[in-house]
């Protein structure tokens, strides 16, 4: 409480001074001073409270336009970190989960990171959410050592960004490949036309969608774009309507995926709708209603109810008791990353000396070995693998809705270039 | 902390630079001008791409974005300055909301929604300015606020700088006798594109990577705010301004809160702030109060002559 | 030019038109307040979107889970008449804190607050409703009419009849009554109106009251297609801004044609040039400022002389 005394104080000082009409060149430096002042005597105040903690945070978009989706991820957090608070921490010792908001700007993100890495000393960050301040962060990350699991970012690239930077959501390539196989494969399907939006996840789907889909022989009969926030796409669905193809990729966030289903609806649209993980945030069954029934998509793969530790059946109706709202499939990422940078964090604690482990002097290499290692973990999202990249390697679900309820059509992953069957 | 706190230095030296070169074109020549967040966009692609896609090296690379954000400033001033007033604000409004867009939407020039990364690290005589190590930086970029505020200053005081003086108190006195207001104002423009231009550059190689959403309305608005902040037509108050907005947005992360309050307060912090900066001092921390002059002694200029 | 059936672009101009009166609906509000202050109120997508959220919460009360029918309709008029309530006296509160005290100060400093208090209403908003988009259910089956092959809803046809009709009432009221002349007066002089006996304050509020007004109802009525949100407030405003300034400022009539021209533009404009619809908003911005270069007052704007 201290630094709200502080704040207080330095308020009052502001307004006082701004009320006592001092020299105007005389005043200007006082505030310069005040600005350039006030970040040391936080760091004197800050620097003086030394928590015995092991830290985690996580950066992404926490106000703005996909402030939602940065606020389930940190509920699943929170809900891991308790849970490891709740057997004794590690060692003992307590965990502490910082977020840290981006508003989805790459230069946020570097913000953030520069105070977490620094002031905070993370050890591991769940996060970021866009591929773009994922991209930005990522080297901050390696340099400091700092585990970072992206539960959502789907670029290319960011894996190879470092050993440090790993992800447990499907590259676009593995999702996109997967399901254009599925969709030219076991749907038979030769004509589709794709509404995506213009923000990494969608373009980034949509593009290795067409090319494994065209590489099989199928044809994309169109694709038609909307910016982000866009709530309209009468004209796109109307155009898309008079090619009239066999079914409509939408691989886009709920909200512009209930835009597009109900207007296509309005419109006479009554193609096969085809979607993906952002299909998988339950959000869209509230906001579509039964206009959501239908829809295929991939998505993680999900378990067997019937099976004996239901994991993920237990996990969201956890979540779904403490935040009100179900967990989407990026939080169950989230969720899965938590745990893996808290299980890497015991081991290099259970390896440390005892000296270290009093200090909290533990190995970050050690740490990194052991998540570069996790071979078949079953997290809440499904069976984990990673490969030499930092990739995850996980089986792709085929699911769809009906009666407003998520249902699992088949588990696929590909095997030498061919779509394989598991369940 | 002193790392975060030499990250939020870089970043106020790059605003301050947006700052003062928006300072020329709203303070002293009195164009609202509401997308200097284009010509920063411009200035971070071109360099962007300039270095990775040409390979030309940063120093040459900074210069060629000035210069083509100042070409894009003139050509979009020909026509839109000579609209005057809110008329002109909502002219530059759309033009920024159309560079923003068509960064979006080229694809194969700008990477679209997937921005450019993997910048390389500009040179200094074969030595290479690591964005990590911040320091380097610091200098680098205050080097650069420091050349762009001695070069305004110069503007100012020269002909140019009287010229577009006169078109702020009074466009048409000023046209009256004889001054070519349109040139001026546009080459005021351009020249505020410029140094935009720059600060794209810098923000580039200190990022490493860009993408369209950084150069959004609100980040106009936001280096309007800079300027109004610290007081219109000075340049001192621009840097003011600069350092004022930047620390009130990172104030949460700063004072160690931000994990703790939800992310919805530091904005409302903010915008509290702002509202009531304008309430208390509207002319801006460094503005002097608009004197009306008694009749026939020459009325005391805004910010008068630094 | 691209080929495109008869069908086809019909579709696209009915899509374009609907998709204009949205913005002329939401312009009305932006128009009147700029016509009598000569202020861009940069809260009004905000003060719309705070609006709609007591709009829908009325709604959700009273109608429990019912389905649609004629007593959800009753509650959906109720929710117009909360929603348009609580953004007036919104409005009027933003305009007594933040800008009245502004009213003599540089010209940049209202805006500066407009902008402030935007950001402060959008995440006060967020914090109390939550981030989530919520669904404001259809208080009328919106299944769509069929007309030779053409689509239009309910909900389209019944935007287009609610802006013309507030739009025409609009200007009856400006143009008959006395307070109509009152904010005409304090339009074109403030301090003249003053020496008139008329109470400059009063008008502003209650410009500001109508205005507000006007964005909740807007807001309540958009929100059945677009859903509620916090941020629902921003493009609405920036777009309706558009319209209201390419249509002219300050012209009541000229809100309903600068956004029925920008709806267009966006819709229909876009295909017949044959452009991916991510580029609409150049196209849009594009006329913006060729409009502004060949009449900058507007389409049904008075061109105003300057004086020396």
């Amino acid at each position: 409480m201290t630094k709200f005394f502080i704040l207080q104080n330095i308020l009052t000082y502001l307004t006082v001074s701004i009320e006592k009409e001092s020299t105007m060149k005389k005043f200007g430096l006082a505030v310069v001073v005040f600005c350039l002042l006030l970040p040391v005597v936080t760091f004197a105040a800050g620097s003086g409270e030394k928590e015995n903690a092991i830290k985690i945070g996580f950066i992404g978009p926490l106000t703005g336009d996909a402030a939602n989706y940065g606020k389930l991820m940190t509920q699943a957090v929170k809900i891991a970190v308790e849970e490891r608070n709740a057997k004794g921490g590690i060692g003992g010792v307590k965990v502490v989960f910082l977020p840290e908001d981006s508003e989805g700007k790459p230069e946020k993100a570097n913000a953030a990171i520069e105070k977490l890495a620094s002031v905070d000393k993370i050890y591991g960050l769940i996060g970021g959410v866009f591929s773009g301040e994922s991209l930005a962060i990522a080297p901050r990350c390696e340099a400091e050592k700092i585990l970072m699991i992206s539960p959502s970012a789907t670029h290319k690239d960011l894996t190879n960004k470092g050993d440090y930077i790993f992800r447990d959501v499907p590259s676009d390539a593995l999702q996109a490949t997967v399901f254009a196989k599925y969709v030219r494969e076991v749907m038979g399907l030769s004509r589709v036309a794709i509404l995506y939006i213009k923000n990494d996840y969608s373009q980034g789907l949509s593009m290795d969608f067409k090319s494994q889909f065209e590489a099989d022989g199928g044809t994309i009969v169109g694709m038609e774009t909307g910016l982000q926030g866009d709530k309209d796409f009468k004209t796109q669905l109307t155009k898309i309507k008079a090619l009239n193809p066999e079914a409509l990729f939408i691989p886009n966030y709920v909200a512009e995926i209930a835009q597009i289903l109900e207007q296509a609806k309005q419109l006479g649209l009554n193609t096969k709708m085809l979607s993906a993980d952002g299909f998988s945030n339950p959000e869209i069954l509230e906001l579509a209603g039964d206009l959501a029934n239908g829809v295929i998509f991939s998505g993680p793969e999900k378990e067997d109810p019937a099976q004996a530790n239901a994991k993920t059946a237990a996990f969201e109706k956890k979540y779904e008791e403490k935040w009100g709202e179900k967990p989407d499939s990026f939080s169950l990422n989230a969720y899965d990353g938590a745990n893996l940078i808290m299980d890497a964090i015991q081991a290099a604690y259970d390896k440390a000396s005892d000296a270290d482990k009093k200090a909290l002097n533990l190995d970050r290499s050690l740490m990194q070995k052991y998540v570069a290692g996790i071979k078949g973990y079953m997290g809440v999202s499904g069976e984990i693998t990673f490969a030499p990249n930092g990739d995850v390697i996980k089986n792709q679900g085929i699911l769809t809705a009906e009666n407003r309820q998520y249902k699992q059509i088949g588990v696929y992953r590909i095997e030498s270039g061919k779509l394989v069957k598991v369940k | 902390m002193i790392s975060f706190i030499q990250l939020l230095t870089v970043y106020i030296g790059i605003y301050a630079i947006l700052s003062l070169s928006l300072n020329l074109i709203v303070g002293y020549t009195g164009m609202l001008s509401l997308c200097h967040a284009a010509f920063f966009a411009i200035g971070s692609y071109a360099t962007a791409i300039l270095m990775l896609k040409i390979g030309m090296g940063f120093w040459l690379s900074t210069l060629c974005a000035g210069v083509i954000s100042a070409v894009l400033g003139a050509l979009i001033g020909l026509p839109t300055l000579r609209l005057k007033g809110d008329y002109l604000a909502i002219a530059t409004l759309g033009f920024g909301e159309i560079v923003k867009n068509v960064i979006l939407n080229w694809d194969s020039l700008t990477n679209g929604p997937m921005g450019i990364n993997g910048v390389p690290m500009p040179k200094f005589f074969g030595f290479s300015l690591n964005p990590l190590v911040k320091w380097q930086y610091i200098i680098l970029v205050w080097v650069f606020v420091a050349i762009t505020y001695f070069i305004l200053r110069r503007i100012i005081h020269s002909r140019l700088g009287r010229a577009l003086a006169a078109i702020r108190e009074d466009e048409i006195a000023a046209f009256a006798m004889g001054i070519d207001t349109f040139k001026y104002k546009v080459i005021s423009f351009a020249i505020g594109a410029f140094f935009a231009g720059v600060a794209g550059s810098l923000w580039t190689v200190f990022n490493q990577s860009v993408t369209p959403m950084t150069y959004d309305f609100m980040l106009s608005m936001m280096i309007l705010c800079m300027v109004v902040l610290g007081g219109l037509g000075n340049h001192f108050a621009a840097l003011v301004g600069a350092a004022i907005i930047q620390v009130a947005g990172e104030f949460p992360r700063l004072l160690g809160f931000s994990s703790v309050i939800p992310a919805q307060f530091k904005q409302i912090i903010f915008g509290l702030i702002l509202v009531f900066m304008m309430i208390f001092k509207p002319e801006g921390i460094l503005g002097k109060e608009k004197a009306k002059p008694p009749k026939g002694v020459p009325a005391v200029r805004e910010g008068g002559v630094q | 030019m691209i080929n495109l059936s008869f069908s086809e672009l019909i579709q696209h101009f009915i899509n374009g038109l609907t998709l204009g009166s949205i913005y002329a609906l939401i312009a009305l509000g932006y128009t009147m307040v700029y016509g009598i202050l000569k202020f861009i109120n940069f809260a009004h997508g905000e003060i719309l979107m705070f609006g709609t959220y007591i709009g829908l919460l009325i709604y959700d009360r009273l109608r429990g889970g019912a389905l649609p029918g004629s007593q959800t309709l009753l509650f959906f008029f109720l929710a117009i008449v909360a929603a348009s309530l609580f953004s007036a006296t919104l409005g009027v509160t933003v305009e007594r804190i933040a800008y009245r005290p502004l009213r003599r100060a540089p010209r940049l400093a209202p805006l500066l607050s407009a902008i402030g208090t935007s950001i402060v209403l959008m995440n006060t908003a967020a914090l109390i409703f939550g981030t989530k988009s919520k669904k404001f259910e259809y208080p009328f089956d919106n299944t769509a009419l069929n007309l030779w092959g053409i689509a239009i809803t309910p909900h389209q046809i019944m935007i287009l009849i609610v802006c013309v009709g507030l739009m025409v009432f609009l200007k009856l009221f400006i143009d008959n009554t006395r307070l109509g002349k009152a904010m005409r007066a304090t339009s074109l002089d403030q301090d003249v109106a003053a020496l008139m006996g008329i109470n400059v304050n009063s008008i502003i509020s209650l410009t500001f009251a109508i205005g507000s007004a006007l964005a909740g109802i807007a807001g309540v009525l958009i929100a059945l297609e677009y859903k509620v949100y916090p941020t629902m407030g921003t493009m609405a405003g920036l777009k309706a801004f558009i319209a209201a300034v390419v249509g002219g400022i300050g012209n009541i009539s000229g809100a309903m044609v600068g956004g029925i021209l920008l709806g267009l533009l966006e819709t229909f404009g876009v295909v017949i040039l044959g452009i991916p619809q991510g580029l609409k908003d150049t196209i849009a911005f594009s006329v913006l400022i060729i409009i502004l270069l060949v009449k900058p007052s507007g389409i049904l704007g008075k061109a105003v002389r300057e004086k020396v």
